[in-house]
Parts: structure tokens; C-alpha cells; sequence
């Protein structure tokens, strides 16, 4: 299993334990994390699954793609340059076991 | 999950035994087109799902069943049994599940995404705008903001990203309406199916003509894309119609409607004209309040239980976003429009696989274009005393007639 924990900005923390191959916007979904939307259900689509991603994972995540780059620009919290990404195409397991984020403050 | 806040959902051996469904044997489709919340209202209170005779399907109104359905394909299907809309238009990727809805939804590339709309379309926006703003003024004082303005606006814009370089606005509209009125004709009208057939045709022949010609000088348009693509021709067919269908009624009636609401809401209206970054906002809250699209269909692949209510297998759904925007369990004071409100997701623009793929136009092409043109080119935009706005409709609403004044 890989772990997955998302801070709000209230303080409070979810942590979840999801298999890998588990995006972090289907993780967040299908357990009811408050703050992630994922409106359009995985296509890199509609910007409702932003986090900010805690720094000390940047290194091992995959090279953000055209799609999800043109959306980060489309988010309703301010794109941060280094550590925004859309939750649902970043994917738990293979190098990623562990993942902190950052839930923004609004989706939409 | 380790943490507490998570721990909110009913344990198995709690959960009640399910209900039958409801029948709402006093909802008719005259009440619903000319009015359908009031209706909506009533049916939430009792219950999440109804069967109901006048349209021969299952009703669901609640936003969390309508939100379970689009976010599970499995048990609610797209491919729906004997859909008038595959009669109407061909087997498009609208009533497709995946892996095959995605081989389609994939075709359409990157022509409808925000870099391709900043890049290539927003200008042709920004030009189609001055053009029918033109013909709205020449039109002077009194003249129909839809009719003379907003439909053809909304044509001509999906004209052009389609790539249909032989038609005009005006067979998009014809076409749009009529496959659209065969897709609604539950009454099985022959005149109905005999101009949607026609459009059917006319559709064909347009593609026929235009992707030879748009693989010997491609463009940045949809059909462009498709003639390179693997995709076959009856794919091509389908979702052309499909689009022609999704991408024009729909951005037309959410103006009419955001300037409706702005219009008879003075105070929004003030607001959004001294801060015109608020068009946005005033455009989500318009396609929350009345979503251009008020129901679209499902089938269930086996018995299931949707929020507490038992469906059979097979069971055909009405899917009604419509209903869900105004659940109050989810939007405080559903039934008021307002900008202000705490920002809610919607369901205007579907959820999971099916999401609208012309969200990014729409908004572009009605908040960051015409709604900020209108108001800064027509002072004193107003209604007309004389002659009063029309709402209609249920499965598609929007207004019939908006003649509005301007100094």
C-alpha cells in the first residue's frame, strides 16, 4: 500500500492508505476528502483536483504534461510554480509510496 | 484511513432496506416546460428518484444520486436502450461508456482546451462578437438579445472551431434544432424526424465535402484533426452531430440567461459592472441557477440501490442536473440567483468521463467575450417594460424571447 496524506488549511489532516496505481484525485474522491473535486473524473479537464505538493516529494514526481499544464493555468487558487499539480495525474506507487499535499482553499 | 474526519459514512449493518421508488403521476410536460422547478422542488422533498409516467423514465433530482450516477459508469450506462438521440444523430461518444467513449472523446484532440482557445480562438470569438453586436444595434432599441445576437453569436463560433468552411450560421442553427427536436420526440411526430432527418443528411454531405479539403489544407478546427486521425467515418458522423447538437444551444441560452438574471437583479448587475472580473462568477452562477442542459439520460446494467431507493436492472434514468443545481442540501437559498453565494461545484457541464468537452469555449466565449462586450457597448442594457423575457423548457431551458433596451 502507499500512503497519502492531505493538510487543510484549517490544520486538520486526512491520511489515507490507497493501493498503488491509485491517482491522488481517486484516492481523495472515493474517500471523501473534502477539497478535491475531480469534476471531470481523470482527463485533465477541468482543474477541480489542484494541490500543492510539499517539497520534499518534487524530486520523485513525473514531469508535468501539456494537458495538465495548460489547467494548472485554469485553477481557482493562484498556480504555485513549483509545487501545484493536478491530483489526477499524479499516481501512487512505482518511486512514489509516500506523498504529502497541500489541499488549496477552493476548486472552483 | 487513519483519520476521524473521514469516519462519516453509515456502517453496513445500518443501512436501512431500500425503498420502493415513488411514482409522480401528477408531473406533466407542459408543467415542466414551462416551469420544471417548482416540480423539482416537490420531488427532492420526497425523495431522490421517482418513476414518472408523462416521461416514461426514472427521475432522479437529488445532486448527490445525480453526482453517484455520473461518476459510475458501471451500473449507469450511457449506451442507453433504444435512444432517441442515436436515432437523431448516430451512435456519438455521448452515449458511449468507456474504453469506448474514450477512443472518441481522445479524437477531438486539444482543439477545445484552453491553449487552443488563447492561442486560436479567442480573437474569432472576440471578431464574431463585433459582428452580431453590429447586427443587435442596427437592429436598435427593442430587438431580441438571443435571436439577433446570441444564436447567431454562438453559430458562428462553433462554425468555425468545427470547420464547417461550407455552411453558414444558419444551417448550424437549422441543423442544431432540428436533430436536437428529434432527439427530444418522444411523441414520434413525423414531421419532427422528417427535418431531422433532412439535417442528418445535410450534415453527412458537409463532412464528405470538407475533410478531403481539410487534408490538403489543415487547419486548427475539430474536423481538421479527425480527417488525420484513424477514426471511422461513422465516429466522425456521429460526434460532428453530437457537437453540432451540444455546442450551440447551449453557450446561446446561458448568455440569454446570465443576462436575464443580471438584467432583474439590479444590485448583481451594479456590482459586476464595477468590477468586471465578476463576469465569471456571474456566468457559473447563471449556469448553476437554470443549466442549459436539464436532463440527460442513463441506464442501469443491473439492480442496484441509488441513495436508498431500489432500480431494476435496465432501468431507464433522467439524470436531472436541472434539479440537482437548486438541492438545497448543497446550495443555500437554491432557488435565488446569486453571484455571492458560497462557490459550490455544480452540475451544469455533467461530471466524470462525460464532462462537458466544451466548457472551456463556453466560458470563454460567454464570460471573457460577449457578457463583458454587451454591457460595455449597449449603455443602460435593459429590459423591456413592454414586452417581457421568455424562460422554457426542461430538458433543454433557456429564453425563448429576450427584447431589451439601451440608450
Amino acid at each position: 500500500m502507499s500512503t497519502i496524506t492531505f493538510h487543510h488549511g484549517d490544520g486538520a489532516v486526512d491520511t489515507l492508505d490507497v493501493a498503488p496505481g491509485t491517482s491522488v484525485m481517486r484516492a481523495a474522491v472515493s474517500n471523501g476528502v473534502r477539497g478535491i473535486v475531480g469534476e471531470c473524473g481523470g482527463q485533465a479537464m477541468c482543474a477541480t483536483c489542484h494541490v500543492y505538493v510539499r517539497p520534499g516529494y518534487l524530486a520523485v514526481l513525473p514531469e508535468i504534461g501539456d494537458d495538465e499544464d495548460e489547467m494548472l493555468d485554469c485553477t481557482a487558487d493562484p498556480r504555485d510554480p513549483r509545487r501545484s499539480r493536478l491530483g489526477c495525474q499524479v499516481t501512487l506507487g512505482e518511486g512514489l509510496d509516500t506523498l504529502e499535499v497541500d489541499v488549496p482553499g477552493s476548486q472552483v | 484511513m487513519t483519520d476521524s474526519t473521514l469516519a462519516n459514512s453509515t456502517p453496513a449493518e445500518q443501512t436501512p432496506p431500500p425503498r420502493a421508488v415513488p411514482v409522480a403521476d401528477w408531473v406533466t410536460i407542459d408543467d415542466l416546460f414551462r416551469d420544471p422547478f417548482p416540480i423539482y422542488r416537490r420531488m427532492r422533498e420526497e425523495a431522490p428518484v421517482h418513476w414518472v409516467p408523462a416521461v416514461n423514465r426514472y427521475m432522479v433530482t437529488s445532486y448527490d444520486a445525480c453526482h453517484t450516477i455520473e461518476n459510475d459508469q458501471d451500473v449507469f450506462s450511457a449506451n442507453e436502450d433504444g435512444s432517441l438521440m442515436k436515432r437523431a444523430m448516430g451512435h456519438s461518444m455521448l452515449r458511449k461508456d468507456d474504453p469506448e467513449h474514450m477512443v472518441d472523446r481522445q479524437s477531438y484532440g486539444t482543439v477545445l482546451r484552453p491553449k487552443a482557445i488563447k492561442e486560436t480562438w479567442l480573437r474569432i470569438f472576440q471578431q464574431n462578437s463585433e459582428t452580431y453586436l453590429a447586427r443587435l444595434k442596427a437592429a436598435g432599441p427593442g430587438a431580441d438579445l438571443v435571436w439577433d445576437y446570441a444564436a447567431p453569436y454562438a453559430a458562428e463560433n462553433l462554425r468555425i472551431i468545427m470547420g464547417f468552411h461550407n455552411a453558414s450560421q444558419e444551417d448550424m442553427q437549422r441543423w442544431s434544432q432540428t436533430m436536437i427536436n428529434g432527439t427530444g420526440n418522444y411523441a414520434d411526430d413525423p414531421a419532427v424526424w422528417a427535418a431531422s432527418e433532412q439535417s442528418f443528411r445535410e450534415v453527412d454531405d458537409a463532412i464528405d465535402e470538407m475533410l478531403p479539403r481539410l487534408r490538403a489544407n489543415p487547419d486548427a478546427s475539430l474536423l481538421s484533426g479527425l480527417a488525420a486521425m484513424p477514426i471511422p467515418l461513422e465516429a466522425i458522423r456521429a460526434n460532428m452531430k453530437m457537437t453540432i447538437g451540444g455546442g450551440l444551444n447551449e453557450p446561446r441560452d446561458v448568455l440569454g440567461v446570465a443576462v436575464w438574471a443580471l438584467l432583474d437583479h439590479p444590485g448583481q448587475r451594479d456590482q459586476v459592472l464595477a468590477d468586471t472580473s465578476l463576469f465569471p462568477r456571474a456566468f457559473e452562477e447563471a449556469v448553476r441557477w437554470v443549466a442549459p442542459i436539464g436532463m440527460y439520460p442513463r441506464q442501469t446494467t443491473r439492480d442496484t440501490v441509488l441513495e436508498g431507493v431500489f432500480l431494476p436492472k435496465g432501468a431507464r434514468l433522467g439524470v436531472v442536473i436541472g434539479a440537482a443545481n437548486r438541492d438545497p442540501a448543497k446550495f443555500a437559498d437554491p432557488e435565488a440567483f446569486d453571484i455571492n453565494r458560497e462557490k459550490v461545484p455544480h452540475l451544469a457541464f455533467g461530471g466524470g468521463n462525460h464532462f462537458c468537452a466544451g466548457t472551456w469555449v463556453a466560458r470563454s466565449s460567454v464570460a471573457d467575450v460577449a457578457l463583458p462586450q454587451l454591457f460595455a457597448q449597449l449603455p443602460n442594457l435593459r429590459l423591456d417594460p413592454d414586452n417581457p423575457a421568455v424562460d422554457a423548457g426542461w430538458v433543454f431551458r433557456g429564453m425563448t424571447a429576450l427584447p431589451v433596451l439601451w440608450d
